[in-house]
């Protein structure tokens, strides 16, 4: 039986997992806002799409068990990364690029547009190859390997592996990123011309260029998320997982303070950890309450709209009414 | 061959006609100065040759080249800088950083540090601080750094003194002196004696129209035609 201290490590490492994989849904949409200005309500699409492309690959092609197919599930994230991401940029080229200059709600309406065509035809697809559109896609979750799916033993808990896989790919991409947007050339590049496209032109930055990278660095980040979503039964691949993985990131990008890095991390980390702790409190401790987990996430978004409006790191706005 | 060429250059803000016809030009090692009230099209003839609002009609050629119809960072890439009014350094990027971005890709980043920390050495001490906490003289030092280390042979500099005391004017004027010496300048300047005092030749923007030129040698002593300048 666990004690009181491996309850609060099992509790604690599933907040952090948790918060890593909140980080990930959200980093490539506060990357696209904070970068671009852009709020792209295709991104759970986006995330949808790297899961069912991630499943693909595994279904297809992995084989072996063990660490030879948490290698395929690189490969898998990979492919969903670049695919996702070329998806991000033929949207920025072909559909985005035409509205930067109108105001935010022409291109919060074209993203929508296109998150309802994305799911249609991922709807249409599932259903082509029999799979059911609602149901997780069963076959790519057991392409998980049997010690991802088993439990380590610390400090007197029962750690689900899986969660310490989740948090480990969490800590790598958001540094990774971290990494880029600050370590090397491009990321400056990125950054200035985020700030002040005019400048960074005539600086001789081809700022054109830098926005479609953007995109498609922030869709590839959903299609990551997808990849390792699709191995988490609480998650998997299926049709909903776009609008399921939408609002929580949205709600973190919020929490964060629209388009800040660092806010979105320590959001990530502030949701993740509340939510693992609400399930143990009403699934297993006070009253059995499942639904609680969402609940709770939104209740933190209405408190910090309340008390704080901008957000962690969020600039306050001077006047308005 | 002049280096820089403006032709009859028309441009338009939406439906106004801001820049009727301006043609002007600026010979290679020279300092030439805009002068003229405000809101006479100055700013937007150094905005057309960069193609950041590009000219509806007219022809602006750069070493005997057309740029218009070019992107703006391919007529920086042509070697055209500019030091934009407001300096507007990259405010959440640090000094270094502005300065390591301005350095064009492929050439030396550590040399280009040296150069803008040689020429601006307040600017050292300050490199790890965001650009947005300097004050108003130490961020157009930066600005003038910057169109310094991209290597340009003519930069366009844009009411460099704006907004500054007056000790600092002096340290800014110091600084273009010593750009000019191996940069061909084009500069926008309300301030008639500084303008006059850097450059070589003059121009006289009125409604959005060249209405005067002339060489700058004796303006300055001369009283009449600088109170017509200064009017």
């Amino acid at each position: 039986m666990t004690g009181a201290l491996g309850t609060v490590v099992e509790v604690f490492v599933s907040g952090m997992a948790k918060a890593s994989l909140y980080a990930m849904m959200a980093l490539g949409l506060t990357l696209i806002f904070g970068l671009l200005g852009v709020l792209n309500f295709a991104h759970g699409s986006l995330t949808m799409v790297g899961a069912y492309v991630a499943g693909l690959v595994m279904v297809t092609f992995a084989t072996g068990s063990g660490l030879a197919a948490v290698g395929w599930f690189l490969v898998a994230a990979l492919v969903a990364a670049v695919l996702v991401g070329g998806v991000g940029a033929v949207m920025e080229v072909g559909l985005i690029r035409k509205l930067y200059d109108r105001p935010p709600i022409y291109q919060i309406l074209l993203t929508f547009g296109v998150t309802l065509v994305i799911d249609e035809l991922a709807r249409i697809v599932v259903l082509f190859y029999g799979l059911q559109p609602r149901a997780d896609w069963r076959g790519a979750l057991g392409t998980k390997p049997g010690f991802v799916d088993s439990n380590t033993a610390l400090l007197g808990a029962s750690v689900p592996n899986l969660e310490l896989f989740e948090l480990a790919f969490g800590v790598l991409t958001v540094v990774a990123v971290w990494a880029f947007l600050t370590q090397t050339r491009y990321g400056l590049v990125v950054r200035a011309g985020s700030e002040d496209d005019e400048m960074a032109a005539a600086l001789g930055v081809d700022v054109r260029r830098v926005f479609t990278v953007v995109f498609a660095l922030g869709a590839g980040l959903a299609g990551l998320a997808g990849a390792l979503l699709m191995w988490d039964p609480a998650w998997g691949a299926s049709v909903p997982l776009a609008s399921e993985t939408l609002l929580p990131a949205f709600v973190v990008v919020i929490v964060g303070g629209l388009g800040t890095f660092r806010g979105t991390v320590i959001a990530a980390g502030l949701v993740g950890m509340v939510d693992a702790v609400t399930t143990y409190f009403f699934n297993e401790g006070i009253i059995t309450f499942s639904g609680i987990s969402e609940l709770t996430i939104f209740l933190i978004l209405v408190g910090v709209l309340v008390v704080r409006p901008q957000g962690i790191a969020g600039l306050a706005e001077v006047g308005g009414h | 061959m002049s280096l820089l060429e403006v032709e009859d250059v028309h441009t338009y803000y939406g439906e106004s006609h801001v820049l009727e016809g301006v043609t002007l030009d600026v010979e290679e090692g020279e300092v030439v100065a805009l002068v003229g009230r405000n809101g006479v099209g100055k700013t937007t003839t150094l905005r057309s040759i960069l193609q950041l609002t590009p000219p509806r009609e007219g022809d602006v050629r750069y070493d005997g080249e057309s740029l218009v119809g070019l992107d703006t960072h391919e007529v920086a890439d042509r070697g055209v800088g500019w030091i934009p009014e407001d300096r507007r350094v990259f405010a959440h990027l640090t000094v270094e950083e502005n300065v390591r971005l301005s350095v064009p890709p492929g050439s030396d980043e550590e040399a280009g540090l040296e150069t803008a920390f040689e020429a601006f050495p307040d600017l050292r001490e300050f490199a790890d601080r965001d650009a947005g906490t300097l004050s108003g003289g130490q961020q157009q030092m930066l600005s003038i750094a910057r169109g310094l280390v991209n290597e340009n042979e003519l930069l366009l500099v844009d009411e460099p003194s704006e907004g500054l005391a007056p000790l600092i004017v002096e340290n800014v004027a110091e600084s273009l002196q010593a750009v000019a010496e191996d940069t061909t300048l084009l500069l926008v300047e309300q301030n008639l004696p500084l303008a006059l005092d850097l450059a070589d030749r003059f121009y006289v923007v009125d409604h959005g129209e060249v209405v005067d030129e002339g060489s700058t040698e004796g303006v300055a002593t001369d009283d009449e035609r600088f109170e017509r300048l200064s009017a």
